[in-house]
């Protein structure tokens, strides 16, 4: 579904993403994990193409210069130099880190924005599918969004990116600034979008034992290159990767 | 596959002149006083190359605006409020020094640093309300106020309405006009970029980024912000005390609006947050504005293309651009 093949970005002359490829089959979930500053972000912007937009502007401010290297393709097809809404529109949709909701509008306002590229029909039906996967955002339909607590601010933003009718969904950082129980109720929502609709999904976590048990492969980014990748299992069981990521020590 | 990219470095000279080092030799000093040294001596030389005193006089205005386009971006870079009140603080510092020397009898040296102050602590006052909050609402303030008071000295026919004050004092002659006002530009120019490096400097920029985060660090926003606003204003009322000297006329006028229009476009064009870009937009700017004088009206046209253009293309500015260019270069490296 989506190949990307020697990903390489740099923010004037530091290296944010080095030689990374990436592989999402269909209906898989893909996770990356890293620390900080591992690029987790940076390869969630060059993957849905807001880096493209990022390097217009600082060029343009006469900022930092970006230089992203790289193919991408998606749906056999390459989108490398496609712009950010012709990619959100053949279906790979961004739903950024701090969930970025549109802090003035209300609940339903906010779908219904995310709802630009859905047909009514579509949108209509998954309206009722994003209020039975997250029932309260059912009773915070008239609310403003930025006065939503943080749990239920993620679940509109997932709601939001569903709503432009996904084939591959780019989850950042879902479970970033999260309870424990709002935690493992995001991270049951994300299989059942998987499992119901048959959505890829690519979700990136700084701590992986909330989501890795839901993920199919994984690939563990440091200071920006893949210093390790496999299917779940694997990784799972790899003693490096239980020591940093899941906090386990083994003594 | 080869893949190559322009990699920016900077340049060694620069490296090596940064902080004590710079006292290594005469390279590194040079590399350090010679841009300062070449606007400092062209600004200098600017009366004596102008062919006549038309010209002359042309100096003097582009230096008031100067001095607007400052206080433009010092408010704009470093605190985060977008000023349109330019026409505001020339008006209050002008018709201020105009009273003072036709009613109080006070030589021009006297009216125009008491105008400065005094309108300084005006405008303060008047922009006050405005200062704990974010967003336009300053920008609307500070343009609503020009007109309003533009009116308010029309219908009441205060200070000679639509007259205007007469007879104010000019400058004793040109030169010493015109060498105060670039004295003026220098004082605040250097000033304003050694004051935002200070500690306060430090507080302003904190109260753009994150204001509440300055709040939590237990430091009133308000009283920053009127500290900044009264430093900035104070530049605008100098303006306008000067441009009532230069005219030797004070009138509604000084509350038009091409006072606050015309410092963004030069700081736009100069590049903001450099606080030397605004002079130089103001110094290619206004002589424009006086070459095109002829086609009256049109000349807006003439602005609003060249600053449509420098937002397209270079939105960061003559001196930002120059900047890099000056202490980096470029080269291309394989990947």
């Amino acid at each position: 579904m989506l190949k990307a093949t020697d990903l390489m970005v740099f923010y004037e002359n530091m290296l944010a993403l080095n030689n990374i490829s990436i592989t999402c089959a269909d209906k898989q979930i893909i996770g990356v994990f890293g620390a900080n500053s591992a690029g987790k972000s940076t390869l969630m912007y060059t993957l849905s193409g807001i880096m493209d937009d990022i390097q217009k502007k600082e060029g343009m401010a006469g900022g930092e210069r970006i230089t992203v290297l790289g193919r991408i393709q998606y749906l056999e097809r390459d989108i490398t130099d496609l712009k950010p809404s012709i990619r959100a529109k053949r279906g790979m949709v961004l739903c950024p880190e701090r969930r970025r909701i549109f802090n003035e509008s209300s609940v339903m306002e906010n779908l219904r924005i995310g709802g630009y590229l859905a047909t009514k029909k579509q949108s209509k039906e998954t309206l009722d599918y994003i209020f039975e996967l997250f029932p309260p955002l059912q009773k915070l339909k008239k609310r403003i969004g930025g006065f939503l607590s943080g749990g239920e601010q993620q679940m509109l933003a997932i709601g939001r990116a569903l709503m432009a009718q996904p084939k591959l969904l780019l989850l950042d950082e879902p479970l970033m600034g999260l309870s424990p129980l709002i935690q493992s109720i995001l991270v049951r929502a994300t299989r059942k979008i998987r499992d119901k609709r048959g959505i890829s999904i690519i979700v990136t976590e700084q701590y992986a034992r909330p989501v890795l048990p839901i993920v199919d492969y994984a690939y563990i980014l440091e200071n920006g290159a893949a210093v390790l990748e496999g299917p779940h299992d694997e990784i799972l069981n790899n003693p490096d990767v239980r020591s940093a990521y899941f906090g386990v020590s083994e003594e | 596959m080869e893949q190559r990219r322009k990699e920016r470095l900077d340049r060694g000279i620069k490296v090596r002149s940064d902080g004590l080092y710079a006292l290594m030799s005469w390279r590194e000093l040079s590399y350090l006083t010679l841009p300062r040294l070449v606007l400092i001596i062209g600004m200098l030389m600017l009366p004596f190359l102008m062919p006549n005193s038309y010209w002359q006089r042309v100096i003097s205005i582009v230096c008031l605006y100067a001095l607007l386009a400052l206080s433009f971006d010092f408010l704009a870079h470093f605190l985060g409020l977008v000023s349109l009140g330019g026409a505001f603080f020339i008006g209050v510092g002008g018709y201020l020094s105009a009273i003072m020397n036709t009613s109080l009898g006070l030589p021009p040296f006297m009216a125009i640093p008491l105008a400065t102050l005094l309108g300084a602590g005006i405008c303060t006052l008047f922009l006050l309300p405005c200062l704990p909050l974010r967003g336009v609402y300053f920008a609307i303030v500070t343009l609503m106020y020009p007109l309003a008071l533009a009116r308010v000295i029309e219908a009441m026919d205060l200070f000679g309405g639509t007259d205007g004050v007469l007879g104010v004092d000019s400058f004793p002659n040109p030169w010493v006009e015109q060498y105060f006002v670039i004295a003026m530009v220098f004082l605040f120019m250097f000033g304003t970029r050694r004051l935002v490096n200070t500690d306060l400097g430090l507080v302003l920029r904190a109260v753009k980024d994150n204001d509440q985060a300055v709040k939590a660090s237990g430091m009133s926003i308000t009283y920053y912000k009127a500290i900044a606003v009264f430093i900035a204003s104070a530049m605008g009322c100098l303006s306008g005390a000067c441009l009532v000297h230069i005219y030797m006329w004070a009138g509604i006028s000084l509350f038009a609006l091409d006072f606050s229009i015309l410092p963004i476009a030069a700081t736009v064009i100069g590049g903001g947050g450099t606080l030397v870009g605004p002079v130089l937009g103001c110094f290619i700017l206004v002589p424009i504005s006086e070459l095109l004088r002829e086609f009256g009206t049109l000349r807006i046209v003439f602005y609003s293309l060249v600053l449509m253009a420098f937002i397209v293309f270079r939105s960061e500015g003559i001196m930002v651009y120059g900047e890099r260019k000056y202490h980096q270069f470029e080269r291309w490296v394989k990947v």
